[in-house]
C-alpha cells in the first residue's frame, strides 16, 4: 500500500469521527433515527479503514508524518506502527459494538442528543492518540479525550454522577498538567519530542527521572494505577453502562499505551532497567493489583465491583511492562486485548440486568439466570476468563504474564498474579452460581418428591437481540482469542513484542 | 508446541499417530453442550444419546489398547491455546481411561433409573456426558498444560453435578468443592508454570535434575493441586460434604472416578516427572527417598482419618465417602513407597494402579447400591432404614460382594491390591529397617480393620433387624439396575478370583515400562495371591477387626460423634479462610479509602490554602481600599486647600484690588489736593494780586517778595511729593509685584507649616 494511502486513511479515521460530531449533533433536530444511523455508521467506517491498515502493518510498515508544525519542533504529527494498529483496531471494534449497544440501551435514557456526538468525539480523539507520533500530539488528544469524556461520565447527572465527574476531572486536569510537565523536560532534555526517532533520552539524571514520575502521573492516572485510581471506581460505576464499558475496557488502555510509548520511544528498556525505574513500576503494579482485587471483594454494587476489578486487570499489564521481557510484554499487550474483551462483557452484560431489571445490588442478583440466561451465561463467560480458566484469554495472558516473571526469576509476580485470579474467583463465582443456581428464598425444596418431574424454571425476560449479539460477539471472543490457534490477538500482541523489544519483527 | 521426544523419554516402544484420544475427549464434551438444547420433553432422546456417548468412548479406548500396550498413541493441535493441545496415551493413561469409561457407562446406564426422581435432567446428562469427556482428557494428556486445561474444565462441570439439589447443603458443599477445586488448579498452575520455566518444557518425562532449588516448591504445589482432588488429608474436607450431596450415580463418578484424576496426577509427578528409577544420582535418590516418606506418610494419616471417620457417620453416602478418603490412603500410600524405594518400587507402583483399578470398581459399585435403596426408600440414615435384605436381595448380595471387595476378603478384588501395598511396605521395611515404616504397616493393619468395621455396621444398619413400617413394601427394580449392580459384583468377583490377569497383562508392563527392577519386580512376575503368607496377613485384620468391632458396637462407641470445633474445617479452614479474607478485605478497603481520604484532605487542605490566599487578597484589597480612602481624603483635603488656597488668592487678589483701588482713590485725592493747593494758591495769588492793586506801590516789593516766597515753597513741595524716599517707605507706596511675591512665599510657608503638623 502506498504511503499516501495510508497517511490518508490515518488521517481519516482521526478526522472524520471528528467532523461527523457536529453533522450528528445537527441531524438531531430531523429525526432520532437519523443521528443513531449516523452514528453507527461513523464508527463501522472507522473501523474499517483501520482495518485497511493491517497488511500495511503486518509487513512491518511505519509511517512518522508531520500535519503541521505548531513551533518550531513541536508538531502535530501522526505515526503508525503496528502498536497504534494493536490499539487502534481494538478500540474501533469495541466502540462499534458499543455503539450498536447503545441504540437500545440508550433508548431509555435522556439527552442521547448530546450522549452520540460526545460518543463518536471521543472514538476520534482516542484515536489520535493511538496515531499521534510524538508526544505533543500525544498530549493534546489524549487531554481532548479526558476531557470530553467527562460529558459520559456525567451523563446521568445525578448527584452522585457529578461528584464522580467533579473528582474526574480533577484528576484529569492534574494527570495533564503532570503530562506537560514530562513533556516540557523531554523537550529540554532531548530538543525534540516526536516518538520517530527511536530513543530520545539515553542517559539516566535527575531530570529525565522527574520526567518519568510526570509520565507515570499523567498515565497511570488514567491507567487507574495506585495510588491515581481513587477516580476510577466512582466515574466507571456511574455512566451509562455501554459508556463504562469504554472507559473500563478502552479509555484506560490509552493510559496502558502511554507508558508503553514512553518506555519504549522516549526512554529505553535498558535505562529502566540499569536505572531501576522499572522497580517503581512493578511496586506500583503490585499494589494496584492486590489492591483493586481486594477491594473489589467487598463492594456490593456490581458496577462497582467491576470497576475494582478493572484496577486490578490495569496492573497485570503495568507489571508485564515492568517486568520487560518478550513474554511480559506479549503478555502485558495481549492483556489489553483480553481485558477490553472481557470487561467490555462484564460492562455490558451487568448493563442489560441493569437495564431491564433495575437491579444493581450483587445480593439482589440471585436468580437472575434464569431471568436472562444469555446476558448471564455470556457474564459468566467473561467472569471465567478473568479468573482465567482455560481455554478463555484471560488465561492466555496471564500464563504468557507470568512466563514472562518467571523469565526474569520473579516467581513473586507469579504468586500475585495467582492470588490475584483467586480473588478474582471470589469476587465473581458470588455473582454467578447464585445467577444461576440459587433458588429464591423460601423455595428451598428438602423433599424430592416435590420438585421430581420437573425442569428449573426460566422466566425469559431478555435484553434486545442487538444488545445480546453485541454481548455474544465479545463472550466469543474471549473464547476465540483464548483457544483457536491462528489468533490473531496473540499474534499481534507477538509481534507487537518483537517491534518493540528487538524494533522490528 | 511439538512433542519433541524428550531425552529421558519413557517411550519404548513405536508411537502411533492417531486422532482417536482428540476424539474421545471431544465428542463427549460436545454432545454434552448438545444435550443440552435438546428439547425437555425429549427424554428418550436425551438418554439415548448419553449412552451412545459413553458406549462410544467405551469403545474407542478399549480400540485403543493394543497400541498403548506396545507404544504410545499420541496426537497433538499445534497452537491451540498458543502452547498446543498434545494427548498422549500410554498404559497408564490407558488403564485410567479405561476405568473411566467402563464406570461411567455403567453409572449412565443406571442413571436412566435414578434420574428419574429428579429435577433438571436436561441439565444433568448434559453435564455428566460433558464431564466425561473433561475426564477422559486430563488422563489422556500427553503434557501438563493439556491435563491443566481439562482438570480445570472438570472442576467446573462438575460442581454443577454435586450442587445438583440446589439446596442449602449441597450449595454449601458445592461451593466449598469449587472454591478449593480453583485454589487447587491455581496452584497447579503454579506448579507447572515454575516446571515450564526450569525445563522449558511441561512433557511429563523425569525432569528431576533439572528442576534445582525450586523442586520442592514445584514438589507442593503440584501435591497440594491434585491432593485437594485427590481428598488427602488435610485437603479432604470437601469430600464428605460434596460426595453425599450429588445425586447416586454422580456420587459415584466423583468418589469412584474423579477423585482418582488427583490420584493420576500424584502418580505423574511423584513417579514420573520427579524420579526415572535407575537413572538417579545419589542426592536425588536421598531427596526422592524424603519426598516418597512423606507422600507415604500423607497416605497413612489419610487413610486411617477416613477410616476413623467413616466409622463415626450415620448417613450411608458420607461412610461411603470418608471411606473413600480412606481408600486413596491406600493408593497415595502405595506411590509414596514407590516413590522412596527407587528401583525396587515396583511393587508399591503395582499396588497402588491396582487399588486404583479395584477402589473405582467397589466404591462406584457402593455408590449405586446405596443409591438404588434410596430410589426406593429416600432414606440415606442409618438409623431409619433397616431390613432391605429382605426386600432387595440382589442389592444386598452384590453390596456383600463389594463390601468384601473393600474389606480384602481373598477372593475379591481388593485383596490383591491391599496385599502388594502391604508387601510393598514389608519390603521398604526389609531393605530400610526403619522403625517409622513398620509402625505405617501397623497402621495400615489397623485401617484395614477398621474399614471392616465400618462396612459390617453399614451393612447391618442397612440391611438387617426389622423393617421400618414406613418402607415396609414390596420394591421391584428395573432390570437396567439389575444389570449395573450385577456387572460390578461380577467385575469384582472376576478380578479378585483371577488376581494375576490384571497384574501379569497390564501392571507388570507398566512396571517395566518405568524400569523397575530388583527383587520386588522378580517377586510381582509371579506373585502368588492365594498362598499361606498373605492371606494370613488378612486373617489377622479380620480378627482385629472383630476384636474392635464387637465392644465398641455394643457400647454404642460408633454412635460418637465428633464435636463441631474437632473437625479440621473448624480447626484450620475456617480461622484461616477467614482471618485471610478479613486481613485481604480490610487491608485492601483500608488502604484504598485512605488514598481517597489522602486526596479528599489535600483537595481540602488546598481549599484551606486558597482560602487564605483568598483572605490575604481581600486584605490586599482592603488595604488598597483604605489606602484609596486615605488617598482620596487626602485628595479631598488638597482639593479643599486648593480651594482655600484659591479663596485665599480670591481674598487676597480682592485685597490687592482693593488696595489698588484705594491707591487709585489715593493718586486722585492727591490729585484733588494737588488741584485743590493749586486752586488755593490760584485764589492766593489772586488775593494777593487784589491787595497789590490795592496796596500797589507799597507793598510792591513785599508783595514781590512774599510771590517770590509762596512760588519757592511751592515748588519745594512739589518736589518733595515728586522724589522716593526710604524714610517714608509705607504700605501706601508698596507695588504689586511685590505683594505677589510675599504672598507666595507665604504660601510656600504655609504648606510647609501645614504638612509639617500632618505629617
Amino acid at each position: 500500500m502506498a504511503q499516501a494511502t495510508v497517511i490518508a486513511i490515518m488521517i481519516a479515521i482521526v478526522g472524520f469521527p471528528i467532523l461527523m460530531t457536529p453533522v450528528i449533533m445537527y441531524s438531531c433536530r430531523f429525526s432520532e433515527k437519523l443521528r443513531n444511523t449516523l452514528s453507527i455508521i461513523t464508527s463501522a467506517i472507522v473501523f474499517v479503514l483501520t482495518l485497511l491498515l493491517y497488511p500495511f502493518v503486518i509487513d512491518g510498515g511505519e509511517i512518522q508524518f508531520t500535519l503541521f508544525e505548531v513551533l518550531p519542533n513541536l508538531e502535530i504529527s501522526l505515526r503508525l506502527d503496528i502498536l497504534s494498529f494493536c490499539l487502534a483496531v481494538l478500540a474501533s471494534f469495541i466502540w462499534f459494538l458499543c455503539t450498536v449497544y447503545s441504540l437500545d440501551y440508550m433508548a431509555k435514557e435522556h439527552a442521547c442528543g448530546r450522549y452520540y456526538p460526545v460518543l463518536i468525539f471521543t472514538l476520534g480523539s482516542c484515536q489520535g492518540i493511538f496515531f499521534a507520533g510524538d508526544l505533543f500530539s500525544l498530549f493534546v488528544f489524549f487531554e481532548l479525550m479526558s476531557l470530553i469524556a467527562y460529558i459520559l461520565v456525567i451523563h446521568e447527572e445525578t448527584e452522585e454522577a457529578l461528584k464522580a465527574g467533579y473528582k474526574y476531572l480533577v484528576m484529569t486536569i492534574i494527570g495533564g498538567l503532570a503530562l506537560f510537565f514530562g513533556m516540557i523536560i523531554i523537550f529540554e532534555l532531548g530538543g525534540t519530542v516526536s516518538l520517530g526517532v527511536g530513543v530520545i533520552i539515553e542517559e539516566s539524571s535527575a531530570l529525565a527521572f522527574l520526567a518519568f514520575i510526570c509520565f507515570l502521573i499523567g498515565f497511570g492516572m488514567k491507567a487507574g494505577m495506585f495510588p491515581l485510581h481513587v477516580w476510577l471506581p466512582d466515574a466507571h460505576p456511574v455512566a451509562p453502562s455501554p459508556a463504562s464499558a469504554l472507559l473500563s475496557g478502552i479509555m484506560l488502555k490509552t493510559g496502558a499505551y502511554g507508558l508503553i510509548r514512553v518506555i519504549f520511544h522516549v526512554f529505553s528498556p535498558e535505562l529502566m532497567k540499569s536505572s531501576g525505574w522499572d522497580l517503581v513500576l512493578s511496586v506500583l503494579a503490585v499494589i494496584t493489583i492486590l489492591l483493586g482485587s481486594a477491594v473489589a471483594l467487598t463492594q456490593t454494587d456490581i458496577k462497582r465491583r467491576l470497576a475494582y476489578s478493572s484496577i486490578s486487570q490495569l496492573g497485570y499489564v503495568l507489571l508485564g511492562l515492568s517486568i520487560l521481557n518478550s513474554n511480559a510484554v506479549i503478555g502485558a499487550v495481549f492483556h489489553i486485548f483480553s481485558h477490553a474483551f472481557m470487561k467490555s462483557v462484564l460492562f455490558l452484560a451487568a448493563g442489560a440486568i441493569i437495564w431491564n431489571t433495575g437491579k444493581r445490588q450483587i445480593a439482589d442478583l440471585k436468580g437472575i439466570g434464569r431471568e436472562m440466561p444469555v446476558t448471564m451465561g455470556c457474564f459468566s463467560v467473561a467472569a471465567l476468563a478473568m479468573i482465567g480458566i482455560p481455554p478463555l484469554n484471560g488465561f492466555l495472558s496471564k500464563w504468557t504474564l507470568a512466563l514472562g516473571a518467571l523469565d526474569a526469576n520473579m516467581a513473586i509476580y507469579v504468586l500475585v498474579l495467582l492470588i490475584s485470579s483467586l480473588l478474582n474467583a471470589l469476587y465473581y463465582l458470588p455473582i454467578i452460581i447464585p445467577a444461576f443456581f440459587e433458588l429464591p428464598d423460601g423455595n428451598n425444596h428438602d423433599h424430592q418428591e416435590d420438585h421430581a418431574h420437573q425442569e428449573l424454571q426460566f422466566n425469559i425476560r431478555e435484553a434486545t437481540p442487538a444488545m445480546l449479539s453485541v454481548m455474544i460477539i465479545l463472550a466469543l471472543c474471549t473464547f476465540i482469542f483464548g483457544l483457536t490457534p491462528n489468533n490473531v490477538a496473540f499474534t499481534l500482541s507477538r509481534l507487537t513484542s518483537e517491534f518493540l523489544l528487538m524494533g522490528g519483527f | 508446541m511439538f512433542a519433541a521426544v524428550p531425552e529421558h523419554s519413557l517411550l519404548t516402544g513405536p508411537l502411533y499417530y492417531s486422532s482417536l484420544p482428540l476424539w474421545i475427549t471431544m465428542i463427549p464434551m460436545l454432545a454434552g453442550i448438545g444435550i443440552y438444547f435438546l428439547k425437555d420433553h425429549w427424554e428418550a432422546v436425551r438418554k439415548g444419546a448419553a449412552l451412545v456417548v459413553s458406549f462410544f468412548a467405551l469403545v474407542g479406548v478399549i480400540l485403543l489398547f493394543p497400541y498403548s500396550l506396545t507404544g504410545v498413541v499420541s496426537y497433538d493441535l499445534i497452537d491451540f491455546m498458543q502452547m498446543g493441545l498434545f494427548f498422549e496415551v500410554d498404559l497408564i493413561g490407558w488403564i485410567f481411561s479405561f476405568l473411566i469409561t467402563a464406570v461411567w457407562f455403567l453409572a449412565t446406564v443406571f442413571s436412566f433409573a435414578y434420574m428419574d426422581l429428579e429435577h433438571n435432567r436436561r441439565r444433568y446428562y448434559s453435564v455428566l456426558i460433558f464431564t466425561l469427556g473433561a475426564t477422559l482428557g486430563v488422563v489422556m494428556a500427553g503434557d501438563f498444560f493439556t491435563l491443566f486445561l481439562f482438570f480445570e474444565l472438570m472442576t467446573l462441570s462438575s460442581f454443577i453435578l454435586v450442587i445438583h439439589q440446589q439446596d442449602v447443603q449441597s450449595m454449601k458443599a458445592g461451593i466449598l468443592y469449587l472454591y478449593l477445586g480453583i485454589f487447587g488448579g491455581l496452584s497447579l498452575l503454579f506448579a507447572i508454570m515454575m516446571l515450564f520455566s526450569a525445563t522449558g518444557s511441561v512433557d511429563i518425562a523425569p525432569a528431576l535434575d533439572l528442576l534445582g532449588t525450586q523442586r520442592t516448591a514445584i514438589f507442593v504445589f503440584f501435591l497440594i493441586g491434585f491432593g485437594i482432588k485427590a481428598g488427602i488429608v488435610p485437603l479432604h474436607i470437601w469430600l464428605p460434604q460434596a460426595h453425599p450431596v450429588a445425586p447416586s450415580p454422580a456420587s459415584a463418578l466423583l468418589s469412584g472416578i474423579m477423585i482418582k484424576a488427583g490420584a493420576y496426577g500424584i502418580l505423574r509427578v511423584s513417579l514420573i516427572l520427579f524420579s526415572a528409577p535407575g537413572e538417579l544420582s545419589a542426592p536425588d535418590a536421598s531427596y526422592m527417598f524424603i519426598v516418597g516418606n512423606v507422600l507415604m506418610w500423607i497416605g497413612i494419616v489419610t487413610m486411617l482419618a477416613g477410616a476413623a471417620m467413616a466409622l463415626l457417620q450415620s448417613n450411608m453416602k458420607r461412610i461411603l465417602a470418608y471411606s473413600s478418603v480412606s481408600q486413596m490412603g491406600y493408593i497415595v500410600t502405595g506411590l509414596g513407597v514407590a516413590a522412596f524405594a527407587g528401583i525396587e518400587g515396583g511393587m508399591g507402583f503395582a499396588g497402588a494402579v491396582y487399588h486404583v483399578i479395584n477402589h473405582a470398581f467397589f466404591k462406584a459399585g457402593l455408590f449405586i447400591m446405596v443409591g438404588t435403596i434410596y430410589i426406593y426408600t429416600h432414606e440415606l440414615e442409618l438409623p431409619r432404614l433397616g431390613g432391605m435384605i429382605k426386600k432387595m436381595p440382589l442389592v444386598a448380595a452384590t453390596f456383600i460382594i463389594a463390601a468384601f471387595g473393600i474389606a480384602g476378603i481373598p477372593g475379591f478384588n481388593g485383596y490383591p491390591s491391599k496385599t502388594l501395598v502391604h508387601d510393598a511396605l514389608l519390603i521398604a521395611f526389609r531393605d530400610y529397617g526403619l522403625i517409622s515404616i513398620n509402625v505405617a504397616e501397623k497402621i495400615f493393619v489397623l485401617t484395614s480393620a477398621l474399614t471392616i468395621c465400618y462396612f459390617i455396621k453399614l451393612f447391618r444398619g442397612v440391611f438387617l433387624g426389622p423393617v421400618p413400617e414406613k418402607l415396609d413394601r414390596d420394591y421391584k427394580l428395573p432390570f437396567s439396575v439389575n444389570a449395573v449392580l450385577s456387572s460390578f459384583a461380577l467385575i469384582i468377583i472376576v478380578i479378585g478370583l483371577f488376581p494375576n490377569l490384571i497384574l501379569e497383562r497390564v501392571l507388570v508392563p507398566v512396571a517395566e515400562t518405568l524400569k523397575y527392577e530388583g527383587y520386588a519386580m522378580d517377586h510381582l512376575y509371579h506373585f502368588h495371591f492365594f498362598e499361606w503368607h498373605p492371606i494370613e496377613a488378612m486373617i489377622i485384620v479380620v480378627i482385629l477387626a472383630v476384636i474392635i468391632y464387637i465392644p465398641a458396637a455394643y457400647r454404642g462407641w460408633f454412635d460418637w460423634k465428633p464435636p463441631w470445633w474437632l473437625s479440621v474445617y473448624a480447626l484450620i479452614y475456617q480461622p484461616v479462610t477467614y482471618r485471610l479474607m478479613d486481613v485481604t478485605c480490610r487491608a485492601g478497603v483500608m488502604v484504598d479509602s485512605s488514598v481517597d481520604s489522602a486526596y479528599n484532605r489535600s483537595g481540602s487542605a488546598a481549599r484551606t490554602w486558597c482560602n487564605y490566599i483568598g483572605n490575604f487578597d481581600s486584605g490586599l484589597d482592603r488595604f488598597y481600599e483604605t489606602s484609596g480612602k486615605a488617598a482620596r481624603k487626602l485628595a479631598d483635603r488638597s482639593t479643599d486647600m486648593d480651594s482655600r488656597l484659591d479663596d485665599f488668592y480670591e481674598k487676597s487678589g480682592k485685597a490687592a484690588r482693593k488696595l489698588a483701588d484705594r491707591s487709585t482713590d489715593m493718586d486722585s485725592a492727591l490729585d484733588d489736593a494737588y488741584r485743590k493747593t493749586a486752586e488755593t494758591a490760584k485764589k492766593m495769588v489772586d488775593q494777593t494780586s487784589k491787595a497789590e492793586s490795592r496796596l500797589d506801590g507799597v507793598y510792591d516789593r513785599a508783595g514781590r517778595k512774599t510771590r517770590e516766597e509762596i512760588e519757592k515753597r511751592l515748588s519745594e513741595k512739589r518736589e518733595k511729593t515728586g522724589r522716593f524716599d526710604p524714610a517714608k517707605w509705607t504700605t501706601k507706596n508698596l507695588s504689586f509685584d511685590t505683594l505677589l511675591l510675599v504672598l507666595v512665599l507665604s504660601i510656600v510657608l504655609l504648606v510647609i507649616f501645614y504638612f509639617g503638623r500632618t505629617l
